[in-house]
């Protein structure tokens, strides 16, 4: 009998090894699931025991989402801004107090004729980081650049108070008559008024200063825009690539003026989500994380390895509902006042542990003149919520529906939290969702939107910022009102007016607290929250400290390298049986 | 054989064209990619500056026409749009000029010349992980034929090529990088070895489908040879069996595995958008998904004619590959 090859015997085994196979997979499973490793619950790098503070290194930081622009003149949100605080530098900054501080001025300025003049003199040894000099004339050439039509920077409003600068503005004048450069290292502005929030305004991106013919340069060769794309600066980092929707290099400035930075790069991650940017931190990818996704936030917040990495800070902005007070039956201030009182803010605070806390003034926390034992602040106290129906001569709730705008899912969940809490006031709510676009469009213009979701979020740390532009009847226009509740008080208006102008701290900081107590009580905004900001940073990343104006500070940072893994990780604590 | 190349090549240049011309006017069926770009706040007269800065506001055969450099250049921020001589240059792929992108406000040559060392290292480390897991697996199976060996092989094979990347990145994610720390949590890293090093666990996901593959391949073509008669001959030399597999069947064992090599380059390029966008690999996947996103056009084209490009390449360098390597092929 001629033998058969082996293979092509039908294989009596076949049928058990297809089966042991099965088993074994199966096996295989339950074993990974039993030994399947636990998320560590601290760091996974130490750093390297320095005590003293070194050179060297990559700092690597996630932006969350895009950088619009590296153009200080365009700036206007807080990835740009961060990005640009490493880029550019002003006359005047804050230190971690938010006390303003002299930077590319060699100190705060003469202050004369009543608070109207300013004299700065410039530093010794300043640089733009092509290696030229900064001059007077430079920081003279920024401004008008970016108070020009041509520009239309979002910065304009902040400095039209400089004499001439709406002629100039709106292209009638050449020059700015109240910028004068006095000399090479002297600068003087004159102001059409007092205004003491004029210093705060210098202190920001807007007025950073650039490199006129490098902007010049490229402007003609690439347009308007490209300034935003190679950043020619002063600060402590020069740019060094940006790949669109992937990373922004900088690199260190070695002709800075002041202490250098002593990482030698930072990268700055765009697009990458909250869930993502959390995954990888606590992977050790991600040197600083600045909102991480809620699960992740929670994590932190409750575990003890990481206690000593993170901060959580108050986020100098306020979310309120906003209130027509043009139409009915917001005209009403009891009507106001009653959903003042009838919202319980704690549902926010349950809903979003350590992301925000309850607001009942419009300043948030960290701003003097905040008192967290304002006689008038708003609470939830039903009882007197149902008094100022009563008050109103609603006693028996609204016969009609109120219409709250909202922008997004995130402001519907909010709404729909105090749905409930309105109805006992005998008043029912419609949400209207509209795109960011037409709700910042419509609820600009009087007698539109009768309620809308809204907020602040601050440009400098000064009062001035919530109340004047939300609250003052002049920030009230046919269109792109500024105070979008159309709230007007003379009596406010005179307040404010003279604090905007008044020279004595303790005295401005008086008037604003005035003004403070007469916002909460007439309820213009019912106010909701105010935003709790989270980092993390790894333990080898030394001299990292939320800054209280800026949020994002990453000029005294030193990395302790190399770092360390930590070889017994800490798990999961197992149940306890 | 030159007629044969040249046949498949004008084959070639006719299917890339179609697929140019197809995603070209779909791009304008997907919306208006002025409107993207500058997105939902921007004025209408933005928008028309735009346009017709990009030419954007022409007539849309116009354009094409234009893109494919048979017309005048009616891009006016592009140099050859006024020439000194007062002309009006071309500026389409003919030309060489891939355009100007929308959102990276720099020539597509540059975006892509940026992307394509990163794509190549990935694909060429995923290319390494799958011939030497799927050869090794391939050959192991075959010696080993019918055994409980072979039988797992096989079983893992077939798992392999059922697992697309979007279930096995994650899982690897979470396992290899988040729980037990060994590979970064995606990304590209920040200089050149830390770069391979985040390719790893990319590239190995990207191997799974290609090794399984290659292993079942390998293993029918390896048993099909060692069963011809040269083998058998060698055998009754007296030539030790490692030295047969190695040095008879293997080498005849190879000859598929070259053609798919060839047929799947190109997939390892255009199949690595999903893993890229996992991993978030900034290579072109990515960079292809970014510009659809914001219909980036200059890029999207660009890109779909270098996948349809690499396609067309890839499979004719498989056929040629394949007649050199067994001159019983004859190619017409």
């Amino acid at each position: 009998m001629p033998s058969i090859p082996k293979t092509e015997r039908r294989s009596p085994s076949r049928l058990v090894a297809g089966a042991a196979a099965l088993v074994g997979t199966a096996l295989l499973i339950a074993w990974i699931v039993a030994v399947f490793p636990k998320a560590p619950i601290g760091p996974r790098y130490l750093g390297a025991g320095h005590a003293s503070p070194r050179a060297g290194g990559t700092l690597v930081f996630s932006a969350g989402s895009n950088i619009h622009t590296l153009d200080p003149h365009f700036a206007y949100d807080t990835l740009s801004t961060a990005a640009c605080r490493l880029l550019y530098d002003g006359l005047l900054d804050y230190d971690y107090e938010g006390t303003m501080i002299p930077s590319l001025a060699a100190e705060l300025p003469a202050v004369s004729e009543a608070g109207q003049v300013f004299r700065f003199t410039l530093r010794d040894g300043i640089k733009f980081h092509n290696g030229r000099e900064i001059t007077a004339e430079d920081i003279s050439w920024s401004l008008h650049r970016l108070l020009s039509k041509q520009t239309g920077s979002p910065g304009y409003p902040f400095y039209k108070s400089i004499v001439g600068a709406p002629a100039y503005h709106r292209g009638e004048a050449e020059r700015i008559e109240g910028i004068v450069v006095l000399d090479t290292k002297t600068i003087e502005f004159r102001l059409d008024e007092a205004d003491q929030t004029f210093l705060n305004a210098l202190a920001m991106p807007f007025a950073y200063p650039l490199a006129k013919e490098h902007v010049e340069k490229l402007e003609a060769e690439e347009g308007r825009d490209a300034v935003g794309r190679h950043p020619v600066g002063a600060g402590p980092f020069a740019f060094s690539r940006w790949e669109r929707g992937v990373q922004v290099e900088l690199e260190r400035f070695e002709a800075y003026w002041a202490p250098r930075p002593r990482v030698d790069r930072m990268i700055f991650l765009e697009n990458i989500s909250p869930d993502v940017a959390s995954a990888r931190f606590r992977n050790g990818d991600l040197d600083v994380i600045h909102r991480p996704s809620k699960v992740n936030r929670l994590f932190l917040r409750e575990s003890p390895a990481w206690a000593p990495y993170r901060a959580e800070v108050p986020s100098p902005s306020v979310y309120a509902i906003g209130l027509n007070c043009e139409l009915p039956p917001f005209d009403n201030v009891h009507v106001r006042r009653a959903v003042a009182f009838a919202i319980d803010r704690s549902k926010l605070e349950r809903l979003n542990p350590g992301e925000v806390i309850a607001a009942g003034q419009v300043l948030p926390p960290m701003l003097a003149p905040y008192d967290p034992e304002l006689p008038t602040k708003q609470v939830f106290d039903l009882a007197r919520a149902k008094e100022e129906m009563r008050l109103a001569g609603f006693a028996d709730g609204l016969s009609e529906p109120i219409t709250v705008w909202v922008r997004g899912e995130g402001d519907v969940r909010g709404a729909q939290l105090f749905q409930q809490d309105l109805k006992e006031i005998g008043i029912q709510i419609e949400l209207k969702m509209v795109s960011f676009a037409t709700y910042l469009k419509e609820t600009g213009k009087p007698r539109v939107a009768q309620a809308a979701f809204t907020g602040w979020h601050q440009d400098f740390p000064d009062p001035s910022n919530f109340m004047d532009i939300l609250f003052h009847s002049r920030s009230i226009h046919p269109e792109n009102s500024e105070n979008r509740s159309f709230y007007r008080n003379p009596k406010l208006d005179e307040i404010l007016d003279s604090a905007r102008a008044e020279v004595d701290r303790e005295k401005r900081l008086a008037l604003y607290a005035e003004a403070n107590a007469i916002l909460a009580d007439d309820a213009p905004w019912a106010f909701l929250s105010y935003a709790v900001d989270m980092f993390a940073w790894q333990p080898y990343v030394k001299g990292f400290r939320p800054h209280p104006v800026w949020l994002n500070e990453y000029r005294n940072v030193w990395l302790d390298l190399p770092r360390r893994r930590v070889r017994q990780l800490i798990y999961e604590q197992e149940e306890a049986p | 054989m030159m007629r044969f190349i040249a046949q498949r090549a004008a084959w070639g240049v006719l299917i890339v064209m179609s697929v140019v011309t197809l995603v070209f006017f779909l791009i304008f069926v997907a919306g208006d990619p002025a409107v993207t770009i500058l997105g939902p706040q921007a004025r209408a007269e933005q928008i028309a500056d735009f346009k017709a800065k990009k030419g954007l506001d022409r007539p849309v055969p116009e354009q094409f026409m234009s893109y494919l450099g048979l017309m005048p250049c009616i891009r006016k921020d592009s140099p050859k749009y006024l020439r000194d001589d007062g002309a009006r240059g071309f500026c389409g792929i003919l030309q060489g000029d891939l355009g100007e992108s929308y959102s990276h406000h720099e020539s597509v040559a540059n975006v892509i010349g940026h992307r394509l060392p990163r794509t190549l290292l990935l694909a060429s480390l995923a290319v390494v992980f799958e011939l030497l897991i799927g050869l090794t697996a391939g050959i192991v199976a075959a010696l080993r034929r019918n055994r409980w060996s072979d039988t797992a092989i096989m079983f893992a094979t077939f798992v392999g090529i059922s697992l697309p990347t979007y279930v096995t990145g994650p899982i690897a994610l979470l396992l290899f990088a988040f729980l037990l720390g060994w590979f970064p949590f995606g990304g590209y890293g920040i200089d050149p070895l830390d770069h391979v090093y985040h390719a790893l666990l990319p590239a190995l996901i990207l191997a799974i489908a290609g090794a399984a593959t290659y292993a079942r391949v390998m293993r029918g073509e390896l048993i099909e040879t060692l069963r011809h008669d040269h083998v058998r001959t060698a055998r009754a030399k007296g030539m030790p069996m490692s030295q047969v597999v190695i040095k008879h069947a293997i080498r005849n064992a190879l000859l598929p595995i070259a053609t798919l090599i060839g047929l799947s380059l190109p997939f390892l390029v255009g199949g690595a958008i999903i893993t890229e966008k996992i991993f978030a690999w900034p290579g072109l996947g990515l960079l292809t998904i970014e510009s659809i996103e914001s219909l980036d056009a200059p890029v999207i084209m660009a890109v779909v004619l270098m996948f349809g490009i690499a396609v067309q390449v890839g499979n004719l360098l498989a056929d040629i590959a394949v007649a050199a390597l067994d001159p019983r092929i004859r190619l017409a």
